[in-house]
């Protein structure tokens, strides 16, 4: 059982000063909505957001934004697994028109990270992890990306310097890319010089602070129109998400779970391209290797090589610039790989287009794998 | 007037913050920490409370500079991966007066300090943070 | 004295890492060198920005455990004597009684009077021993003793712990002979309630004070033991500076090698309620069976105690069994005056 992507809207992650929450979601959603032909039918709104509560105040996002959006009476829920919240509402979206619950889902991911100081945030951030581990230290968000990166390091003699082609891979990308936040290229050599934030995580290994907005419309089978792409399969697992509860932190227990959840619901041999969760550069590098992608130990010297790039080898890796130059509006961004991924195979990516892209995948976990998500999205003939 | 920092929250977990107590599994054997209501491994959950030891060794180690709001007189922030033996634990290192000490290895042990504090009027937040050893006994 | 006596069975310490030449403190505040020379102190021992009275209490008191080797639980009265607490209204007995382990059924309470608080705690906790009506106590001194930025104690007030464990005679590493307390209300030195630093009379806090009630202390001791002072192996006094000791050890009739091991003053500075106690520790680190020790703590305000210590056979299997003051004064890291009024909280800052 397959739902249908038929309409898209991004907003360009950024810090939106003169935006709030409800104005950045009506600006994705009614692109999407106007793309997929109108409002008429839509049963549900899910939408996906995270830190809603403790940067806005705002309680029931999802029954609130029915009205705000001129929605009023559709069913409507807010969705929140952290980092993979944006995932977590497309599964949902996803059973409610696979269990014919619906026949067109608006799904919105909205994040605000900047109505406060950065060092208030980093507080936020820090609720990602494990609270009774965490919240009674000043460890901050990236603490874990600096232990994780250091054990990289150490377990396969690999040195700091290989790790910054991924950086400069994902700005390589977002240049192209119209919504990405951080539109400029960027030299490997910059990344272990920039500002550390958590040694020997640096701030160019980081995602940056951005504000952004997601949407798309999901349909029927019965109910669609002019599909851009179609969910094939939608997969999740939980996982420790814990670097000290865990036998092998390199390997992102909650991903490997996932991915095997979603080989049993389909088939495929390979993909053209993914969009997957590079919150830091040890994330992403993880990440490949965890798939089996790259050997263990292996991904930075395939990136430096040229691996996984436009013109390289494998699978394109994040041709929007990923959560590092695109950016990662906590919450939202789950929604901004599904759909990037779905112009992607439609052929209409704004961005870095993979030709002939026919088979997709997106990836989104939260913090270390508490959570992951693995999402098919396959083009339409 | 206002509490930014619960009362209740830190209270409650005093066992593990000031003494490292942490749950072992009586189904598989394995202990982790903080204590859970189940076995985060097998689901079992037939526990019983377990102090860890209060040496070990780093496993790994960051120099934290983006610290959080109310960090800053603590900046940079040391944070550990200790191998207590029966389990690992993700805890503040302190002291750390030379930084070239810092490797896979060191041998570590935990103290009582300060971590969090609310104003000026508000609560102060203590836990175990290690540092590196000097043989302090466990009691 | 008459009666059942009580017993140190475990003692310990704790000295932060960090040191701050005087030499710091006289640049910042333009002093001559010959203004703080006679204090006869180097370096002073800064707490770090994570540590307070309490933390460094935790520690001496663990130390003071490990030695006395008893089980926490056993421990049935906490006495915290300190005059810099984090808290005014919440005792830090209670932290660390439950941070050790030694709650419930404990007697907890943090106990004031200047520097000599503490040895307020070991005399009653001698008395609660030597009764019955405990088995066990633990004291201890700690302070991260502030003084106003520029003003003269600015160079000595520093950071230390030092606990002990009071028992029964029977089984103590050193056995409390006997012990007199001197007080008058003389005001030396004072911090008013909502203040943060403490004013004092400069030279008023001398022989009115220090020296009067040590001497007052001490010699009501020799007179109801008989004792003098070649019957001491070691004369441990309060120290402010390094000079008030020798002075005080001087005039009562002891000599240099008698108060020498007990001085730690001249390395770190006056850790208030840990000073005194704090050479007592060091001594008993050194201390032979039948080794005889006068300890004399001062306190402003003001009052002495004066102990009569002998040192038993156990000493000798508790040493090692924690870190001793040696260890803790060679783990030092020399610091600037702004890594100390930063981690010292002297820094105008919105929190």
């Amino acid at each position: 059982m397959t739902s249908f992507i038929e309409g898209v809207g991004m907003v360009k992650v950024e810090r939106h000063y003169e935006k709030g929450l409800f104005d950045l979601a009506a600006e994705a959603a009614f692109s999407a909505i106007d793309q997929a032909g109108g409002a008429s039918g839509i049963d549900y709104i899910i939408a996906s957001n995270a830190l809603g509560e403790v940067q806005d105040e705002q309680l029931d996002l999802g029954g609130y934004l029915a009205s705000e959006l001129g929605l009023r009476g559709v069913r409507s829920l807010r969705v929140e697994a952290g980092e993979a919240s944006g995932l977590a509402a497309l599964a949902i979206a996803n059973s409610l028109i696979e269990s014919n619950m619906a026949d067109r889902v608006l799904v919105v991911g909205v994040e605000k990270v900047t109505e406060f100081q950065s060092a208030k945030v980093y507080r936020h951030l820090q609720m990602l992890f494990n609270s009774n581990s965490r919240s009674f230290y000043n460890a901050g968000f990236a603490a874990d990306a600096g232990l994780l990166t250091r054990v990289y390091l150490d377990t396969y003699d690999v040195d700091r310097e290989l790790l910054s082609y991924w950086p400069a891979l994902m700005h390589s990308n977002a240049k192209e890319n119209p919504y990405a936040m951080l539109n400029f290229a960027l030299k490997p050599d910059k990344v272990s010089k920039s500002q550390v934030m958590a040694d020997p995580v640096t701030l160019l290994d980081t995602f940056p602070l951005g504000d952004g907005a997601a949407a798309l419309v999901l349909s029927s089978k019965d109910s669609v129109n002019n599909p851009l792409a179609k969910v094939s399969a939608i997969e999740s697992a939980t996982g420790l998400g814990s670097m000290e509860l865990s036998d092998d932190p390199l390997t992102i227990d909650s991903l490997t779970e996932a991915y095997r959840r979603l080989q049993n619901v389909t088939s495929f041999e390979s993909v053209d391209v993914i969009e997957l969760h590079d919150s830091f550069t040890i994330m992403g590098i993880l990440t490949l290797e965890t798939l089996g992608l790259a050997p263990k130990g292996k991904a930075p010297e395939l990136i430096a090589n040229g691996a996984f790039s436009i013109n390289g080898r494998g699978p394109v890796v994040n041709p929007s610039g990923g959560l590092k130059a695109r950016g990662h509006p906590i919450g939202a961004t789950g929604v901004y790989q599904a759909a990037e991924v779905a112009l992607q195979v439609a052929g209409r990516f704004p961005g870095l287009q993979v030709r002939g892209a026919k088979r997709g995948l997106a990836i989104s976990m939260n913090g270390l794998g508490s959570n992951s998500y693995v999402a098919l999205i396959e083009g339409v003939e | 007037m206002s509490m930014d920092l619960s009362i209740s929250r830190h209270w409650r977990l005093r066992s593990p913050l000031y003494r490292l107590e942490g749950a072992r599994c009586k189904a598989c054997g394995r202990v982790h920490f903080p204590p859970k209501k189940a076995c985060p491994y097998c689901g079992s959950r037939e526990l019983e409370p377990v102090e860890l030891p209060k040496r070990g060794r780093l496993i790994s180690y960051t120099i934290v500079y983006a610290v959080p709001e109310g960090a800053r007189e603590y900046s940079p922030v040391y944070v550990g991966l200790v191998d207590l033996g029966v389990t690992k634990v993700v805890a503040e290192l302190t002291d750390v007066t030379d930084t070239s000490k810092l490797k896979r290895g060191l041998e570590v042990e935990a103290v009582l300090r300060r971590t969090r504090v609310d104003g000026e009027a508000g609560l102060i937040y203590y836990a175990l943070k290690f540092r590196p050893s000097m043989g302090v006994p466990d009691v | 004295m008459p009666g059942p006596r009580a017993g140190i069975h475990g003692w310990g310490a704790y000295i932060p890492a960090y040191r701050l030449p005087l030499s710091e403190i006289a640049k910042v505040w333009g002093w001559h060198p010959e203004q703080y020379k006679g204090l006869a102190v180097e370096e002073k021992s800064v707490a770090g920005p994570d540590e307070d009275s309490t933390t460094m209490g935790y520690e001496a008191a663990r130390n003071a455990i490990a030695r006395a080797q008893v089980k926490p639980s056993d421990i049935q009265s906490v006495f915290f004597g300190t005059e810099s607490k984090p808290y005014a209204v919440k005792p830090s007995a209670t932290i660390i009684a439950q941070a050790l382990g030694i709650t419930p059924y404990t007697m907890a309470s943090d106990l004031e009077f200047a520097c000599r608080a503490a040895s307020e705690g070991m005399r009653a906790l001698s008395g609660m021993a030597a009764s019955g009506l405990i088995k066990y106590g633990l004291v201890i001194g700690s302070d991260t003793a502030q003084a106003n930025p520029g003003d003269v104690l600015e160079f000595t007030a520093s950071s230390g712990a030092a606990a002990f464990v009071i028992g029964p005679e029977k089984g103590a590493a050193a056995i409390i002979e006997d012990s007199v307390t001197f007080v008058t209300d003389t005001p030396d030195f004072w911090r008013r309630a909502q203040e943060p630093y403490p004013l004092h009379g400069e030279g008023f806090t001398g022989e009115p004070a220090y020296f009067y009630h040590i001497e007052g202390a001490v010699k009501a001791l020799f007179e109801r033991t008989g004792l003098k002072p070649s019957d001491f192996k070691y004369a441990v006094f309060h120290q402010p500076n390094g000079k008030f000791p020798v002075k005080v050890g001087q005039d009562l009739g002891f000599t240099m090698d008698q108060v020498k091991d007990g001085l730690v003053t001249p390395m770190i500075g006056n850790t208030y309620n840990a000073s005194a106690l704090m050479g007592l520790a060091r001594v008993l680190d050194r201390a032979r069976p039948g080794d005889r020790i006068l300890v004399a703590p001062f306190g402003s305000g003001a009052g002495s105690d004066a102990y009569s210590i002998v040192v038993t056979d156990t000493i000798e299997s508790k040493k090692t069994l924690a870190p001793t003051v040696d260890q803790y004064l060679a783990r030092k890291v020399v610091v600037d005056y702004s890594f100390y009024s930063k981690s010292r909280g002297i820094i105008l800052t919105i929190k």
